[in-house]
């Protein structure tokens, strides 16, 4: 038996990398559920916004709050992107070698884990202008801010690639979570897989379906508000009535 | 029946200066329970005798004769033609050492890969082979077996996209005899002597649940179940 | 040239090579392996029934010892075996089975309490004792008096090999793959070691060693259709006759299985009928019965293949694309047993004949399996006329086989030969005259001979074809050579043997690499193929008996009379045959004097000695005593033991209920 004393950081930074991936997509349902409160209407995205800058609790908003959780969440997402850019082809040729295997094999959760790569990549750069923008401009959160930044101020094609991007990004990675820890795994194998794959499928089309009437509703908010672009929502008991 | 088939076979032989990898293909008259092991004889026979080629037990149950069979791994001398389309593919299996066409040098591989993850009960004490031997569990027995059934085939391997990638990476039969010896009482390691071994990226944490290998084991072993299961052994119990 | 030196040099990566190699190096020897192929790919891994040793742990196990395991065997060989050698290897087999249980064979268990079985195509249940749960349980077998033989599942061999071959691999014992030995060197008396050809660079080397072993399997493939390895054509025994100094020994000795797949030949295990399968004939009525009423199926192996060619030859065989056959019933054992204890058989059945053997029946038919002949050796596994030349496993004949071996006794014999060779190879090097004594020079003759002998093979413009001189070959064995023999189709198979050999001198090569040639390996084994075969059909011809699995149709009767005898070929410097003597096998010495093996009727002429002998082993038998006590005093043996093997073997109480 070898006797120097392993490493325990390998063990650690595949931890690391399963935890910051299994975070990054749970936010990532709870946001999409957050956000998607603009179907209801205006006034239970705001409540949900003014929730997040502390205003049921202060009495007043803070947004330094929410640039707080963006920041923690931007750092997360850094973290679990360093951890995953140990697991991505280090060359040209390890590149090759993983493409002709994966066109041979025919092989999903081969070609997946590619998906998976490419969509990690994407939202290297997607990501960050929208974290970007959350970050700076978290006053902005808003039935009317966001709705004139998806459609006036033209976000809206970098929030519909980035809600594919992620939504497959994410439901892939929970799939592959449960696989690789062997969760929700009984009975045979290639029946866990089975069911785990159709889980996958349905939970992805749940999300995308959800953001897309989000994305809709801003859209349509924001056509509507496009005069006025700039100017804030008030919820409609504190409106003066015309 | 009676088809003709067209085989594309990868021939080179990489201790041959004038040698260049190419395909070369062979028309062979399909007959009645052909096998990709007859078929290549017949290959040799008529037509290549110098094709190079590695069958031993031609009864599925070796592990010698592991090839790339129209893009996947398999065992060639338990595969039907009859089973596959009248084009058929055979390339000599990736990431082992080529020795010629479709000959690779999976016997060093998986010596290499035993040497390195001490693939043998450990035990403190010679046999007595005069006393009784110590009991177990009729299941426990069942439960080593199944995972011990393992050829070396390096099907799992060619199948895997991080073998493909990573030279040094054990692959799933490297991870399943972990968990093999893991299962057997007799064998006296702690997981902290496997996570020696095993607990790095070229062991359990390389792997990135591709599952190729689970879907070509020719002798289909929970290599998904077993994965996993090493996995989280050696992620909470093993790196301290 | 290129020299390599060791201790002992181990041709031969099977359960028999390595455990050999882990007894010398545990001894302190460098000693090194060589294989044709990976050494889990041996022709060991292939054996799924089990192996057979006395534990006497299940209750239909009850009773047995070795004194019962011994008796099997003898009569298993029809007293054509070495009784010292088969008692030391029944006494061994226990020690074996437990020294691989420790070292990590997963064998199955006895599971206490009641289970069902299938005995003579009935359901029974079995009520299993408390005290054995948990220790090594044991299937019924062909030829066995109790159900001796201990399994991993249908996977004994695999777990077996793995488990040994992992140990070499622990023990840090170096295994040169992909190199086949061309030639031993030797000076006449002495072996020194080989010539090993890299099969991959084509490089011939010389491995120089004090003592050279070789366990390179048995020589089924010369028949075309066995159920053996493609590997296994019997090159090791065919360096060793070509010293022309030592002697192979039984060559005859042939057997076929009753239950290989029509047409591949693959085996299904005779744990089939162990465990309650059937044979059925066209009408699939089951024949076995009428023939033998007491064994049934599970008679001797040699007895079971020749019933069946019988039965076809009454009409009664099933006609099929590939000639006829007869049916192997397994439904009867129910889905649960075949997907759990006959998994392998399963698989085979689907990836071969598309069939479910859960539901369907098993075309079968006798075909080659198993040959007991092999390299002689004296009980150290030692050659008597080449010194420091050892053999074990079955390309020896070690002489525990006799004219037929039972199921589940060669993969005991290749462990428990290990074990024994493995000492008596260290004794011998560490004992005067065991040292390396060779000069380089002999060697470098060795090397340039095997050298220009090849490269004389690349230039030949011989026209003959290795492919259609070895479908010849196999055709004049299987037609002629075959489970039943008769003088004048052994006479036209010398005939013809010969005629190929001279052939096969003038086989032309086409592709001209010494490398990774496969057309160019074929060249040079077919000449030894066929003096192989040569010595099987000549073997057989001289031969005017039965005996066990030698089945002389003009002479259906045993002779112990005249052929009580081991045959011995050497092959002579220039021979166009070889010369054949033999070695008789003395009935005073026999603690089982020669007597009936209960299949059909009794029509053995019989040696005028057996009835003295039997009057002496009688009255010590009748003299009483503890059973150990009138062993030694029938044929004592322990003394030949290494001295860490001679202890009595521990089993739970007999009486128990
Ligand atoms: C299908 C089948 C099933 C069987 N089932 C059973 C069973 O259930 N129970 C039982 O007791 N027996 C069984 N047997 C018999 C038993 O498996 C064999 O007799 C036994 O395993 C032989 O072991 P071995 O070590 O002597 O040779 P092998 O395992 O055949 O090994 C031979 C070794 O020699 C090497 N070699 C050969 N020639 C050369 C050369 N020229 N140079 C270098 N290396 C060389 C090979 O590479 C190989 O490593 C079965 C046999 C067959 C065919
Ligand atoms: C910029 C950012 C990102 C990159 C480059 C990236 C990249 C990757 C890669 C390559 C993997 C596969 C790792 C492996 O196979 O071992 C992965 C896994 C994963 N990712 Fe991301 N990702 C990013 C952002 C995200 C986000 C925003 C989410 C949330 C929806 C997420 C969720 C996951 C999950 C759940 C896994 C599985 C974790 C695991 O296998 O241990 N990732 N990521
Ligand atoms: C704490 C961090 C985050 C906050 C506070 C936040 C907030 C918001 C808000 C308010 C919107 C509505 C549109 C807008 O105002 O511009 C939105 C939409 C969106 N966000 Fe985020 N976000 C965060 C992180 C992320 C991350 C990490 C991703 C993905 C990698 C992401 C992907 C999206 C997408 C795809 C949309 C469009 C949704 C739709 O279809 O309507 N967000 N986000
Ligand atoms: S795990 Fe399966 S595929 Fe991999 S080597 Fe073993 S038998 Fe072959
Ligand atoms: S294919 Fe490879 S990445 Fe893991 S799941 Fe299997 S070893
Ligand atoms: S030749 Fe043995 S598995 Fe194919």
């Amino acid at each position: 038996m070898k006797t120097t004393q392993p490493s325990p950081w390998p063990a650690r930074l595949d931890l690391a990398q399963s935890i910051s991936g299994l975070f990054l997509a749970l936010f990532m349902w709870v946001h999409m559920f957050f956000v998607s409160s603009i179907i209801l209407g205006k006034d239970a995205f705001w409540i949900v916004a003014r929730t997040f800058e502390g205003y049921f609790i202060l009495g007043y908003a803070i947004p330094a709050l929410v640039s707080m959780l963006v920041a923690l969440v931007s750092s997360i997402i850094i973290i679990h992107a360093i951890l995953a850019l140990r697991k991505f082809p280090a060359s040209a040729a390890q590149y090759g070698a993983f493409w002709s295997h994966m066109r041979s094999m025919r092989h999903d959760d081969t070609t997946l884990w590619l998906v998976q790569v490419i969509t990690g990549f994407a939202m290297f750069f997607l990501a960050s202008v929208h974290l970007y923008i959350m970050l700076s401009r978290p006053d902005l959160i808003d039935p009317y801010g966001s709705a004139d930044r998806v459609w006036t101020g033209n976000m809206w094609p970098l929030y519909l690639t980035l809600l594919f991007v992620v939504e497959v990004h994410g439901v892939v990675g929970l799939y592959r979570l449960a696989l690789k820890w062997g969760w929700f795994t009984y009975g045979s194998p290639k029946q866990a897989r089975e069911r785990l794959k159709s889980v996958k499928w349905g939970l992805t089309a749940l999300f995308v379906i959800l953001g897309l009437l989000a994305l809709g509703a801003y859209i349509k908010i924001g056509m509507e508000h496009a005069r006025e672009a700039g100017k804030l929502y008030t919820p409609s008991w504190l409106q003066e009535k015309p | 029946m009676n088809r003709t088939l067209t085989f594309n076979i990868f021939r080179h032989r990489p201790g041959d200066p004038n040698s260049k990898p190419h395909m070369a293909r062979y028309k062979v008259e399909e007959s009645y329970g052909m096998t990709l092991y007859m078929a290549l004889n017949v290959i040799a026979e008529e037509q290549a005798p110098d094709l190079a080629f590695d069958f031993v037990c031609r009864a599925g149950i070796c592990g010698s004769c592991s090839m790339i069979i129209n893009g996947r791994p398999g065992l060639a001398c338990r595969t039907l033609t009859k089973h596959l389309p009248d084009q058929i593919t055979l390339m000599p299996l990736p990431t082992f050492e080529l020795i010629a066409d479709l000959s690779v040098n999976t016997g060093k591989w998986m010596r290499a890969m035993s040497e390195r993850l001490e693939t043998w009960v450990h035990t403190q004490s010679d046999p007595e082979v005069n006393r009784m031997e110590s009991t177990m569990e009729p299941e426990l027995a069942e439960q080593i077996y199944e995972l011990d059934r393992c050829v070396e085939c390096g099907c799992c391997v060619a199948a895997c996209g991080t073998a493909r990638m990573r030279e040094d990476f054990v692959g799933a039969v490297g991870i399943n005899k972990i968990a093999r010896f893991r299962l057997d009482p007799r064998d006296q390691r702690s997981d902290a002597d496997f996570y020696t071994v095993i607990g790095d990226d070229d062991g359990i944490f390389g792997c990135m649940t591709l599952l190729g290998c689970q879907d070509v084991c020719p002798k289909e072993l929970p290599l998904q179940t077993q994965l996993a299961f090493i996995r989280r052994k050696m992620a909470t119990g093993g790196g301290r | 040239m290129k020299l390599i030196y060791t201790d002992v040099l181990v041709i031969g990566g099977g359960l028999a090579g390595l455990r050999t190699a882990v007894g010398a190096k545990r001894r302190g020897l460098e000693t090194l392996v060589l294989s044709l192929v990976p050494p889990k790919r041996s022709h060991s891994v292939a054996a799924q029934g089990g192996m057979q040793a006395s534990l006497g742990n299940c209750i239909k196990g009850a009773g047995d010892n070795e004194d019962v395991h011994f008796t099997d065997t003898v009569k298993g060989s029809d007293w054509g075996c070495d009784q010292i050698v088969a008692r030391m290897f029944a006494h061994m087999a226990p020690k074996a089975v437990r020294e691989l249980a420790t070292w990590g064979v997963p064998w199955s268990r006895v599971n206490r309490g009641n289970r069902e079985v299938v005995i003579n195509g009935k359901q029974e249940v079995l009520t299993e004792k408390d005290i054995a749960h948990g220790l090594i349980a044991a299937r019924d077998f062909g030829g066995t008096k109790k159900w001796r033989t201990c399994y991993t599942s249908d996977g004994t061999g695999h777990t077996m090999l793995y488990t040994v071959s992992d140990r070499a691999i622990a023990e840090s014992i170096p295994v040169h793959e992909r190199k086949e030995a061309i030639a031993l060197i030797h000076d006449g008396s002495r072996c020194h070691g080989a010539v090993i050809r890299d099969l991959i660079t084509g490089e011939l080397i010389a491995y120089l060693a004090r003592a050279t072993v070789v366990a390179t399997g048995g020589y089924g493939r010369i028949y075309g259709v066995s159920t053996n390895a493609i590997i296994n054509e019997g090159m090791g025994l065919a360096i060793a006759l070509e010293t022309g100094v030592a002697r192979l020994a039984n060559l005859e000795a042939v057997q076929f299985h009753p239950t290989a797949i029509v047409p591949a030949g693959i085996l299904v295990t005779e744990g089939c009928r162990g465990d309650g399968g059937l044979l059925r004939d066209v009408d699939g009525y089951r024949f076995m019965p009428d023939y033998e009423p007491d064994k049934k199926e599970l008679a001797s192996r040699d007895v079971v293949s020749r019933r069946m060619v019988e039965h076809m030859r009454k009409g009664k065989g099933v006609p099929g694309r590939f000639g006829e056959h007869m049916w192997l019933d397994i439904t009867i054992l129910g889905r649960a047993h075949i997907e759990k204890n006959l998994r392998e058989v399963k698989e085979i059945c689907e990836s071969f004949l598309g069939i479910d053997p859960a539901k369907d029946f098993i075309p079968v038919r006798p075909t080659q399996h198993y040959s007991m002949g092999g390299i002689s050796t004296d009980y150290r596994g030692e050659n008597p006329t080449l010194r420091g030349l050892f053999s074990c496993g079955e390309s020896a004949c070690w002489d525990m086989h006799g004219f037929n071996r039972l199921g589940g006794n060669s993969v005991a014999e290749t462990v428990v030969a290990g074990m024994l060779v493995g000492e008596y190879v260290a004794d011998f090097c560490y004992a005067e005259g065991g040292q390396l004594e060779i000069s380089t020079a002999l060697a470098e003759d060795f090397l340039k001979r095997e050298q220009s002998k090849l490269q004389a093979m690349l230039n030949s413009k011989g026209t003959e074809s290795s492919v259609v001189l070895r479908k010849q070959m196999e055709q004049v064995l299987t037609d002629k050579v075959g489970l039943f023999r008769n003088g004048k189709d052994l006479e036209a198979a010398v005939t013809e043997l010969k005629s190929l050999l001279e052939r096969s001198y003038h086989i032309g090569v086409k592709c001209q690499h010494l490398g990774a040639n496969p057309e160019l390996v074929l060249a040079y084994r077919i000449p030894r193929m066929l003096k192989i075969a040569l010595g099987v059909a000549l073997g057989a011809l001289q031969r005017t008996e039965s005996r066990g699995a030698h089945s002389r149709e003009d002479y259906p009767q045993r002779n112990d009379q005249e052929w009580l005898k081991r045959t011995l070929f050497v092959w002579p410097e220039g021979a166009t045959e070889p010369s054949i003597e033999y070695a008789s096998l003395d009935i005073q010495k026999m603690e089982l004097p020669p007597g009936f093996r209960g299949y059909g009727t009794d029509n053995t002429i019989h040696n005028a000695e057996t009835d003295s002998r039997k009057a002496v082993v009688d009255s010590i038998r009748q003299a009483g005593g503890d059973r150990h006590a009138i062993q030694e005093q029938l044929m004592p043996f322990r003394h030949l033991l290494p001295e860490c093997y001679r202890d009595h073997n521990e089993r739970l109480p007999e009486a128990q209920p």
